[in-house]
């Protein structure tokens, strides 16, 4: 009897780890925008327990426990990052949970890196934009807080049980997890990516800084493991700006990514998402999908000030002669694309601007892309090497400051002036609107517990020279030019 | 008793049998089925990409994606492209490896691993990819060094490797077991084989004994464009064969394929439709047909025309397509380059290799041994570099010097083209990052020899410079 008590009573525990284990359920969302802010893409690691495949972020509570554990790293939480909170979410936007392999699992999605806040002043409540760059979020202290802590001695299995919620909190089996050496595996899990990514995350480079990422580097040694410092140390600077995910159908075609690496829209989304942590057995095909179906006609946003009609009459024309060639008009946010050269690569020697970014993308990492997602539909084989910039429409470039790949001219009117005339110094991450010369405030470190990120153009890969187009014109063409562009 | 013990026994030796039929329905499916190699429509695509039967003895595809994940010290950064093997248009293998079922997805090497070059005019620009044109980076014996490099590692286990894998696909239960207790571990045995120590390629199929041990004349690639119309005159370096079919057949013998494959292959020798043809009949057309391509740089039309008579005076008789000597095979008391790769070939080796083939329909006869090295027809030669037959001398400016003033350590490998000189950068930081050195001083290195043109003026070997451009 007692024996058919231990035998009934372990096949009950099998069938319930099993069960467990095999379950693989994202938090789900009937709204494509709550979707878009906190559904899974997928980037979530999955597969085994004891060899977990893809995924940056540890468990979501984990995740959530590391800012208590390590205040001192985080002070203001993940918000001090640029992470969006809002109200009644139990996680920033752009971080999605999935039960994967018996844990809850949290991972990253497209809305972390492709949404932002703007402010009419410095008071005023922050709005959220949806498909607009995350120009105030610093991705690389967030992954850099995330590997840190967990890696520090005060990430314990009791601390992090002495931070969860006293109710709804993790299921059994994650309890008993956590008291199964989760933690030391979790651990190791993360050195292991830590050590990947060592050089592009510590000061090696020049930090990216708020709305920025290196698109590429990292990739180079998550996804293929190449030795990073055995590099040309110019060609881990990539660090560029976050770019808008709206209106995506009129780009089908065109040149995407700042240095056109790519002409397919569903490609260059499946690469963005092994930036988030993807891998090609974890991704969520179906929930890209969705996203793809909402940016592939998402309207950009209007601009919501007031405009000088006037003024903006009479600089459509200067717009025309000096910038629709590369760069379409007003009109294409309803899809209609005007000039010849909008969607193709600029040569670099034409354009002038940082090539930092341009070398960090070589001949030999397209030849290595052509092998992700083998074996299925999904195999990459449109990456290029190109040799310049692709010429981006300008649909809602209001939200899209500051400009150039690289986020070296802070506003339009900057833009519009030769280089040396530009700022050579200022401060990204405010997102208070500055409505005179479109982009956002960028002469104030810091305000309100946000502090910004300093930018100097005279670092490598920060260059603010090149795009000479209008530079010539008289004050009054500029401002008008300006003002047209807010119609956008 | 005796029906219960009976029954068992029927039930036992039933039960056997489906588990050995099903055992060895899957063993078949798994290691031995040959699944069709892909099609491709264009002729160029089947030269790069295209299968020559060398799958068998090959690497199981999903063990080939992962080695440079796993062993990435193994390589510089860059995965198999930082060896030189080249890629194209976002295909998913690089220009040189096929891949065929046989049993799992393999991974074998075609003629294009050595027969493509890749060239930038600018280190600003996109380098292009020339087919069939003579490869001078590290290609083949790179990827070898590396495969055996890996499989000497302790970390080259079932586990690290289905580890990685998992990463990328999904391999069924039956895979991943058969992975583990069989193609897994085979693939290692078959990888420690391997040699990076002898001579490559065209002469090693068959007791092509090697007069000396170590084995040393690695020769330079050779292009392989417009051999159609040399076809019945001497091929590879020392004129070893004069019959282009068995040169590609034997090729591919040598670079793995086995008899049967190329029986089926012989078998489809005449088959007219693209899809049922024989692999190395299209690979033949091709490289029967295929044009040089022409010098992408401006060149100085006067100069050229000065040029061309100094070539017709001092180069002609040998070089010149219809000169006495053309595409023959010179002594080589006469040339006095260096001797080792004419060494490395012996009359018992063409011996060998001519009752290789007996009783099959591509039986070989045309095998031979020579005293020379071939007299190679121009065509092209701009983007030949570096020359002869050794690859020593990195330019034909340098080639036009005397031996003293001839360059003694370079870097091979790097593809930005020195226009000047007619030839790759050889020296300098780039040259050195992405090249392999070469000595002139290490055996079968030799600089020596080929003086032809060395005691023209200055100015005459500019106008010859500018001539050669021309062809």
């Amino acid at each position: 009897m007692p024996l058919l008590v231990a035998v009934v009573l372990s096949a009950g525990i099998g069938v319930w780890v099993m069960v467990s284990l095999g379950v693989d359920r994202p938090m789900s969302y009937d709204g494509i925008e709550e979707h878009f802010k906190y559904g899974s893409i997928g980037s979530e690691p999955g597969i085994s327990l004891l060899a977990p495949v893809g995924g940056a972020l540890p468990p979501f509570w984990v995740l959530s426990a590391l800012p208590a554990i390590c205040p001192d790293k985080a002070p203001n939480g993940y918000a001090g990052f640029g992470m969006i909170v809002e109200p009644g979410h139990d996680r920033p936007i752009g971080i999605s949970r999935r039960r994967r392999v018996g844990l809850d699992h949290a991972g990253l999605n497209c809305a972390v890196c492709h949404t932002g806040t703007v402010r009419d002043t410095d008071g005023g409540p922050p709005r959220i934009v949806l498909g607009m760059p995350a120009h105030q979020l610093d991705l690389q202290a967030f992954v850099q807080f995330v590997t840190d802590c967990t890696l520090d001695d005060r990430v314990t299995a009791d601390a992090i049980r002495s931070h969860l919620p006293s109710s709804g909190g993790p299921s059994l089996f994650e309890r008993a997890l956590l008291r199964a050496g989760l933690v030391g595996r979790l651990k190791t899990q993360t050195l292991n990516l830590r050590n990947r990514i060592a050089p592009i995350l510590a000061d090696d480079v020049p930090r990216w800084g708020r709305g920025r990422v290196d698109t590429f580097n990292p990739y180079k040694a998550v996804q293929f493991n190449w030795n990073l410092r055995k590099l040309p140390p110019d060609e881990l600077i990539g660090a560029s700006d976050f770019p808008s995910l709206w209106n995506q159908k009129p780009r089908e075609g065109m040149h995407l990514h700042w240095d056109g690496d790519n002409d397919s829209v569903d490609e260059r989304n499946l690469s963005a998402a092994l930036g988030a942590g993807v891998t090609p057995v974890t991704v969520d095909h179906d929930s890209l999908k969705r996203v793809r179906g909402w940016i592939w006609t998402l309207p950009p946003p209007k601009y919501p000030y007031s405009v000088d009609q006037t003024l903006a009459a009479r600089g459509a024309p200067l717009y025309r002669q000096h910038c629709a060639e590369c760069h379409a008009d007003h009109r294409f946010r309803d899809g209609v694309t005007t000039g010849s050269r909008v969607g193709l690569v600029e040569p670099i020697g034409n354009i002038g601007t940082d090539r930092h970014r341009l070398d960090a993308y070589t001949f030999v990492f397209a030849a290595n892309q052509a092998g992700l997602y083998p074996d299925s539909p999904y195999r990459f084989s449109h990456f290029r090497k190109t040799n310049g910039y692709a010429n981006h429409p300008l649909d809602g470039i209001w939200l899209r400051g500051p400009y150039l790949h690289n986020g070296a001219v802070p506003t339009l009117r900057d833009l519009l002036d030769p280089p040396d005339r530009r700022p050579a110094a200022f401060y990204r991450g405010n997102d208070v609107f500055d409505q005179r010369r479109v982009g956002f405030v960028s002469d104030v470190t810091g305000t309100g517990g946000r502090s910004f990120s300093r930018y100097d153009t005279r670092v490598p890969g920060n260059g603010n020279g090149g795009h000479l187009y209008g530079t010539a014109l008289s004050d009054d063409d500029k401002w008008a030019i300006v003002e047209y562009m807010k119609t956008f | 008793m005796w029906w219960l013990r009976s029954r068992r026994r029927r039930l036992a030796t039933g039960v056997l049998l489906i588990l050995v039929a099903v055992g060895g329905l899957v063993v078949y499916d798994r290691v031995f089925r040959e699944e069709p190699a892909p099609y491709f429509q264009s002729d160029e695509d089947h030269f790069l990409y295209g299968s020559v039967g060398t799958e068998a003895e090959g690497i199981p595809y999903w063990i080939w994606l992962v080695l440079p994940r796993i062993f990435p010290e193994y390589l510089r950064p860059g995965g198999y492209a930082s060896i030189g093997m080249l890629s194209r248009d976002g295909h998913e293998m690089p220009i040189g490896l096929s891949r065929v079922t046989v049993g799992v997805p393999r991974v074998g090497i075609n003629c294009a691993m050595c027969h493509s070059a890749r060239f930038r005019a600018t280190p600003d620009e996109v380098p292009t990819v020339y087919p069939a044109a003579a490869a001078q980076q590290d290609g083949a014996r790179a990827y070898v060094k590396f495969l055996i490099s890996c499989a000497n590692d302790p970390r080259f286990t079932a586990g690290t490797l289905l580890g990685e894998i998992a990463k990328n696909t999904r391999l069924s239960f039956t895979d991943r077991v058969l992975y583990r207790i069989a193609i897994i571990p085979n693939t290692r045995r078959r990888m420690l084989r391997l040699r990076d120590d002898r001579p490559f390629g065209h002469l090693t199929i068959a007791g092509a004994t090697p007069p000396h041990e170590p084995a040393i004349g690695d020769s330079d690639v050779m292009p392989l464009w417009a051999l159609g119309r040399r076809d019945g005159k001497p091929f590879l370096r020392d004129g070893l064969n004069t019959s282009l079919r068995e040169v590609v057949q034997s090729s591919a013998l040598a670079y793995g394929a086995t008899k049967k494959w190329l029986d089926d292959d012989a078998g489809n020798w005449n088959r007219t439709d693209p899809r049922a043809m024989s692999s190395l009949r299209r690979v033949l057309h091709y490289i029967g047909e295929l044009r040089p391509p022409t010098y992408p740089f401006p060149i100085d039309d006067r100069l050229a025309a000065a040029g061309k008579l100094i070539y017709d005076a001092n180069c002609a008789t040998c070089h010149k397509s219809g000169g006495a000597r053309a595409a023959s095979v010179i002594p080589l008391s006469e040339i006095g380059t260096d001797r080792q790769r004419l060494d490395l070939w012996t009359p018992d080796a063409a011996k060998a290799y001519n009752v290789y083939g007996q009783g099959h329909a591509w039986k070989f006869a045309n095998f031979r041994k020579t005293a020379g090295y071939l007299a190679v027809p121009l065509n092209g030669v701009w983007l030949t570099a570096p020359y002869l037959h050794n690859g020593s001398v990195p330019t034909i400016a340098d080639l036009l010097e005397p031996v003293a003033g001839r360059p003694g350590k370079f870097w091979r490998g790097y593809d930005l083209y020195d226009s000047a000189r007619l030839g790759y950068v050889t020296l300098g930081a780039d040259a050195e990052r992405g090249g392999t050195p070469f000595d002139v001083t290490a055996p079968g290195n030799s600089n020596v020899g080929h003086l032809y043109g060395t005691e023209l003026a200055p100015e005459q070997k500019r106008a010859l410079l500018e001539y050669l451009k021309t062809l």
